[in-house]
């Protein structure tokens, strides 16, 4: 049926129909900043103006605040009053003023020439061939297949999208995530009959397990988790939290738990069912004993003894485990993440589920009703499905709206080459990623930060997505939306009633008088729309809808969960894993992602392939050289990262680099571990199969540049990272270690305000969100994986990682547990600083309210001071900052940027106390208690920083530096910092005492 | 030398001042391009950035501030020997002390240089200097690099004076045998000497006073640098041997660097009449006392990090020596240490040849001891998470350094033309007066 048309007669068609227009040129934007003639009466130089907005750098929907300061973004923070992420934001979040200002972006509208080329048109070019191409479709080839291949939306925008390509005879809307969750989706129907994702609280629990959920880092919504997981932490009584993470590399999330078990890849599930046989066998299950009786039936190949032998977790531990997580009043397991979406991860989900089912967790910490649906979002094997129908031709023209499928699926699902039997191919990116490189009209959208949105990240909570600046303002991007709907107008007249808008702006406002009358219709509209969209939305709390056990669990098939593969031989499995900072790749093509160290392996701008030191040794490979990793799908090459925390029979490789076409920063980094994945799905879900996969590899003879901001990972037992034991701090027995109080010179007198710091080192979680916020605020340039090679990345901050073994802890399948240790590092403003004495001109010195002072304009850059800064927090710039235009326009207008040949550090944000004490002086009142907050303080998801007077007996901060676990790293050099750090928890670890009952 | 005269000395010293010879001036010019080429490499410094030279957090510090502490330790054996050892009237030093001594102000010019270029923003290198200004801003002056400021001008200043001085009978015995502009300078140079008896007893009591004046100045200046390091808090460097054992440290490579210089001059001028092996016998032994001090030096270093405690400083000086620098630092004792002990052999402290290979290894050394101290205790200091260990010596500090070491050269070569390296005052000061009848050459 298709034959009627080709892909040329579509080009024809785009390319006729635009050049009756040719002339007509769109204006060229206004240049002037604020036009001074006639002085806009809402914008006062100089002042900052913040508006609400919602993340869309990942699905999880935080809130989000972005200030502006004459008509330009140049800091986006979470929004504190946001029930999701509560102020915080993540490295990615806080990069997303790169997107904006990424100077890959699109210049404007682009067209495919009949030799293949891509060419600028104007906008009225581009909607000129949209109408007709409308028109087309419409009225003669009403049998043509049309198709929206979008991110995850939802609300209004979803709505939107649907209705509008309802237009089309065959029309449709695909939502696509590289990460679709599955596996939790397949688990929770077969569980308890609904494919709801839960909203887990994990605050609530006392003990938590999670089976290779990183849910403080992409799982579902990292921010939100890693808030809760942190308010769980911070009871250090006798309801204090453990944590026990299980999986075959030490990701971030495991760093934090208070015991790894690194069970082999795929073995997940065997040890979360032998968790339930445990339990039910002693007894310690909280439910009807024909229940019990029911579900001790499903599991009863899975005893300790079993789950050793698969997992290489001892017997012993397993039980211990039961003991501990039975006990927890209430405890919460979670399911897979990425890294764990093996071919068992629904049963691994379903084992989840039955392991909260049977120990009353769910419902309680469980809690369905409040969570979020991804039931719209396609899984792989829809996708598939999809790009079936591609290849065979049935899919005529394809939209993309942020989705980039040719670069997130995996090369064996041959998106790329059945794309090219779709006749017309529109991409609606802001960047020329893989996807839009391959269409054929490309009309670029604005980015989130320019644009008008509703987004539902979970029940409850309906976020609205604003414009923080006028888009245009470099670019000739339009919103996407609102493209459509003037064309979808003028295509067709009779299209004008359902879709009356002038732009998607009103749309989304007529879309909000429902929900206004269904939400307070004792307001005016106005005053309900002007109110939600200060806020960034609306939310409110929703009752839970309590499940059931269903009765598909007791048909479910376990044994993917035995199939795991034991042998040793020459194989290793592949665990593909996202990270916190480079989450899909899509946020690849920000600089300031690039160059934020991994949170664990601390390597810039690559990808890697971590092996054990002892798998490396067999090999012969050392730390750099090439590997060449076979699987039976494909083979990549990257260079070897040699570290302890992954097993001994596996390479793990992180996802996000191996950008073909994404723009320059996203190139050359490294392969994607895609590339050796099988085109197979999970069967129960339709999941991809990021894991079990089985490699091979070889070294080859090359070197490759793996640049890591730290190399060593012991502290030598210097005690800079230190630690104190739950039980010593339950029985009030910790006191503050001694330092020396000697001085020549007179103390410091710190009239007025005296500033300080202090830093939970237990609360950290090593996420890198404030060395990404720090970098924004403070115009910190990046510089590259050579110069960080070389030693001069210019974080002021930076998260130091030691690793020393776990005290007591046993190897598990030859991988020594290992305890973590994170350390926040910036400048310690310190009462005796050793690099003030050394400056010769006077330009670091120490201010009357305890800061360290560093004048850009005075320092002739000896570098003295950072030789005697035993912390090594100084930064020198050794040369100009590059800020490629119009990246430029995003630097904070309050921050002096540094000329090449100074030193810079951390100032505590000098600029954001200066306008606090101005704030507090027009007022006339003295600065409040928490109205000063760092950028670095201010996005910290764990809470874990905190800014304040020092001098004011009742400040947050002053009472956290009087705490018995507070202490100075490197305190006995004497120099005094005004930061105080807090002292790591150790917990003590449920599987250390043999078990009563074992 | 009973067969030299009064008149004898004159003509043979001064004649290393007529026009020179071809090989001279390929000399001089290829010394002017490996300025020219330093010079470039700073200026592209200056444009580009402190990033082209090797340094990076931590190592903040690397071949510039090693190489001006080289040519301040150079500077020293000159003052030295020109004197301390006249004020104990050791006349073995008559023949080499010019020689030395123009080293010294050299080297400190040399040295002085070093500063500059290693700062970050070099065009402001005046921010160093204590000068009044209406804003009222003042250098720090706890900072040890403003001592440093201090204590390199002064020592420069006096001893660019004591050379001079020393000069001034000389160039008056030129002056009476030059022309052209030869004779409008050292007319000019000479300050109207006469050589009358007030004359010579005003240049004694002067020269002495500078020569007591300087001697302190030999200890304190090298001092002073030191305390670059020693007033920090970096493992490695906060020692309180560093004064003592810089200023050893010092005269070790002075007293090299003189010989480095003296043996191809002695060839070069035809000096052997002057500069006999006995000279070169005592500095060689002398050596073999510096070189004693400095390896103890380096045993006391490490015996206080393992008798402190600290654990900082003991994990600096084990990575010191068994790190991935270790070879650096057995090369620096092999050559400080061990080499000048081959002068307790007299065949072998005689032989030139000998002599020579030492002197450059021991220069070797020295920098070597400098880079040491300086650029791999940093390496390794207090947060093993900014450990960083791979140096990335780059051609834009290669090429400085190189230019630097043209530009002492130079600058020597320069001097030895225009004014005589050995002095003719002295020199006649130890030959039996002429008898009245015989007609004197030049009235000095």
């Amino acid at each position: 049926m298709n034959d009627a048309f080709n892909r040329r007669e579509f080009l024809k068609l785009v390319t006729i129909a635009s050049t009756g227009t040719l002339a007509a040129c769109s204006p060229a934007p206004p240049q002037k900043v604020i036009p001074y003639v006639i002085p806009p009466e809402d914008v006062v130089p100089g002042l900052s103006y913040w508006f609400k907005t919602t993340c869309r750098e990942c699905p999880a929907g935080c809130g989000m605040m972005a200030r502006t300061r004459e008509g330009r973004v140049v800091k986006v923070e979470g929004n504190p009053e946001h029930p999701i992420n509560r102020g915080a934001l993540c490295a990615r979040g806080q990069a997303a003023l790169q997107g904006l200002y990424n100077p890959d972006r699109i210049a404007g509208p682009l067209r495919r020439t009949p030799e293949g080329r891509l060419e600028p048109i104007t906008w009225e070019q581009a909607e000129d061939a949209l109408v007709a191409l409308f028109r087309f479709l419409r009225q003669e080839r009403r049998n043509a297949t049309v198709a929206l291949l979008t991110e995850r939306i939802s609300g209004a925008t979803e709505k939107f999208f649907r209705d509008l390509f309802a237009v089309f005879p065959a029309g449709q809307v695909i939502q696509y995530e590289p990460f679709a969750y599955e596996a939790l989706r397949a688990g929770n129907r077969i569980a308890f009959g609904t494919s709801e994702i839960p909203h887990y609280d994990i605050a609530a629990a006392r003990m938590l397990v999670s089976f290779g959920a990183d849910f403080l880092e992409t799982w579902l919504s990292n921010v939100e988790c890693a808030r809760a997981f942190a308010d769980a932490r911070r009871r250090h009584e006798r309801d204090a939290m453990r944590f026990v993470a299980v999986e075959p590399r030490l990701s971030l999330t495991a760093a934090n738990a208070d015991a790894w078990l690194p069970a082999r890849p795929g073995s997940e599930a065997a040890l979360a069912l032998a968790l339930v046989y445990e339990i039910l066998r002693s007894g310690r299950a909280r439910l009807s004993s024909t229940e019990a009786a029911r579900i001790g039936q499903l599991v009863a190949n899975f005893d300790a003894e079993t789950a050793e032998r698969l997992t290489d977790v001892p017997a012993e531990t397993i039980r211990a485990l039961a003991r501990e997580f039975a006990t927890a009043d209430p405890g919460l397991a979670l399911g897979p993440g990425v890294a764990a979406s093996g071919p068992a991860a629904t049963a691994l989900q379903v084992a989840v589920n039955l392991l909260n089912y049977v120990c009353g967790n769910v419902n309680r910490t469980v809690q369905f009703g409040r969570g979020s649906n991804w039931d719209r979002v396609a899984t792989h094997a829809e996708m598939l499905e999809f790009i079936e129908r591609m290849r065979a031709g049935r899919v005529d023209v394809l939209f993309f709206h942020h989705a980039n499928p040719v670069y997130a699926l995996p090369p064996t699902a041959g998106f790329a080459r059945a794309l090219q039997r779709v006749r017309l191919k529109v991409s609606f990116s802001p960047f020329l990623d893989e996807t839009t490189a391959q269409c054929d009209l490309i009309l670029p959208d604005h980015t989130p930060l320019e644009r008008w949105e509703e987004y539902q990240p979970r029940a409850g909570i309906r976020a609205l997505v604003q414009p923080t600046m006028a888009g245009g303002f470099h670019f000739q991007s339009r919103q996407a939306a609102d493209v459509l709907l003037r064309v979808v107008r003028r295509a067709d007249a009779t299209l004008s009633r359902p879709f009356p808008f002038e732009n998607f702006r009103a749309y989304l406002e007529n879309e909000w008088r429902a929900v206004h009358r269904a939400v307070a219709p004792e307001q005016s509209f106005a005053e309900f729309w002007r109110s939600a969209v200060e806020a960034g939305g609306i939310w409110r709390e929703v009752p839970l809808r309590p499940v059931r056990l269903s009765d598909a669990v007791f048909r479910f098939d376990f044994s993917p969960a035995l199939a795991v593969h034991t042998e040793r031989d020459e194989s290793f499995a592949l665990l593909v894993f996202p990270t916190a900072e480079r989450f899909d790749g899509r946020g690849a093509n920000r600089p300031w992602l690039q160059e934020t160290p991994d949170a664990m392996t601390k390597i810039v701008w690559s990808a890697w392939a971590e092996l054990h030191p002892e798998t490396a040794r067999r090999y012969g490979v050392s730390e750099g050289d090439l590997l060449k990793v076979s699987s039976p799908h494909g083979e990549i090459q990257l260079p070897a990262h040699l570290t302890p925390t992954v097993r001994l029979d596996t390479v793990a490789i992180p996802l996000g680099q191996g950008h073909t076409s994404f723009g320059r920063w996203a190139a050359d980094c490294g392969p994607t571990p895609l590339a050796l994945l099988s085109a197979d799905v999970e069967a129960t879900s339709g999941g991809l199969l990021y894991g079990g996969t089985r490699v091979r590899i070889a070294r080859l003879p090359v070197r490759r540049l793996l640049a890591r901001t730290q190399l060593e990972t012991s502290q030598h037992e210097r005690e800079i990272a230190r630690v104190v034991p739950l039980a010593e701090l339950v029985a009030g027995s910790v006191r503050r270690d001694p330092e020396p109080r000697l001085s020549l010179y007179p103390e410091h007198t710190h009239d007025g305000h005296r500033w300080g710091m202090a830093i939970d080192l237990d609360a950290c979680i090593g996420c890198n969100a404030c060395v990404v916020a720090c970098s924004i605020e403070n115009n910190v340039p990046w510089v590259g994986a050579l110069q960080v090679d070389r030693g001069r990345h210019m974080t002021w901050m930076r998260i130091d990682r030691y690793w020393e073994p776990a005290p007591e802890a046993q190897p598990i399948g030859g991988v020594t547990p290992l305890e973590t240790h994170f350390l926040p590092m910036l400048c310690q403003h310190c009462d005796h600083a050793p690099c003030e004495s050394v400056c010769p001109v006077y330009a670091t010195y120490h201010n009357h309210e305890g800061l360290n002072v560093q004048v850009y304009n005075r320092c002739v850059g000896t570098r003295y001071c950072s030789n005697n800064c035993p912390y090594k927090v100084r930064r020198f710039h050794w040369f100009d900052d590059q800020w490629p235009w119009p990246l430029a326009l995003g630097l904070n207008p309050d921050v002096t940027a540094r000329t090449k040949g100074v030193m810079g550090k951390c100032t505590f944000c000098v600029q954001r106390i200066r306008a606090a004490k101005d704030q507090a002086k027009d007022e006339n009142r003295t600065v409040r208690d928490g109205e000063i907050i760092p950028a670095c303080a201010q996005t910290c998801p764990a809470d874990a920083i905190v800014f304040g007077d020092l001098n004011d007996p009742n400040s947050r901060v002053r009472q956290l530096s009087d705490s018995p676990r507070g202490y100075h790293v490197l305190g006995e050099l004497n120099t005094r910092p005004a930061i105080t750090y807090l002292k790591k928890i150790r917990r003590s670890v449920p599987d250390r005492h043999p078990g009563e009952d074992g | 030398m009973p067969e030299l005269t009064y008149s004898r000395v004159n003509r043979d010293i001064l004649r290393t001042l007529e026009t020179p010879g071809r090989a001279y001036w390929i000399a001089v010019a290829l010394l002017a391009a490996g300025v020219a080429l330093g010079g470039y490499c700073w200026g592209t410094q200056i444009q580009t950035g402190m990033g082209v030279s090797g340094k990076f957090i931590p190592t903040a510090w690397f071949a510039y501030i090693t190489t001006f502490v080289f040519w301040v330790g150079i500077a020293h054996s000159g003052t030295l020997i020109s004197a301390i050892l006249f004020l104990f009237r050791a006349r073995w030093r008559t023949p080499v002390y010019r020689s030395a001594e123009a080293m010294t102000v050299f080297a400190v010019m040399t040295a002085g240089l070093f500063p500059l270029i290693h700062l970050g923003r070099a065009w402001q290198f005046y921010w160093l200097l204590p000068y009044p200004n209406e804003r009222q801003l003042w250098p720090n002056f706890r900072s040890p690099l403003l001592w440093d400021v201090f204590a390199v001008t002064t020592y420069f200043t006096v001893s660019a004076m004591f050379l001079y001085l020393g000069l001034i009978p000389d160039i008056a015995a030129a002056r009476d045998r030059a022309t052209g502009w030869r004779r409008r300078l050292y007319r000019l140079a000479s300050l109207g000497w006469r050589g009358t008896d007030t004359e010579w007893t005003h240049y004694s009591s002067a020269y002495m006073f500078f020569a007591a004046f300087a001697t302190p100045l030999v200890v304190s200046v090298h001092s002073v640098v030191s305390w670059d390091f020693t007033m920090s808090i970096v493992p490695g460097w906060h020692s309180t041997i560093f004064a003592p054992y810089f200023v050893a440290g010092a005269i070790h490579s002075g007293l090299a660097m003189v010989i480095t210089l003296l043996i191809p001059l002695r060839r070069l001028f035809r000096l052997e009449q002057f500069l006999e092996t006995l000279h070169f016998e005592q500095l060689a032994r002398l050596m073999i006392v510096t070189g004693l001090i400095v390896g103890y030096a380096y045993g006391v270093e490490f015996f206080v990090a393992w008798y402190s405690g600290n654990p900082f400083e003991l994990s600096t000086f084990l990575d010191r020596a068994f790190g991935p620098h270790g070879d650096l630092f057995w090369a620096m004792v092999v050559f400080n240490c061990g080499l000048p002990l081959l002068f307790f052999a007299p065949r072998l402290r005689r032989n030139y040849a000998v002599l020579l290979t030492v002197s450059v290894l021991v220069n070797v050394g020295m920098w070597l001891e400098r880079f040491v101290i300086i650029a791999v205790s940093l390496t390794n200091d207090y947060l093993p998470a900014i450990w960083r260990k791979t140096f990335h010596f780059t051609w834009v500090e290669a090429g400085i350094l190189f230019g630097s070491l043209c530009w002492f050269l130079l600058l020597f070569f320069l001097f030895a033309k225009i004014f005589p390296t050995v002095s003719i005052t002295e020199v006649k000061e130890a030959l039996p007066e002429p008898k009245r009848t015989v007609t004197v050459e030049g009235n000095a």
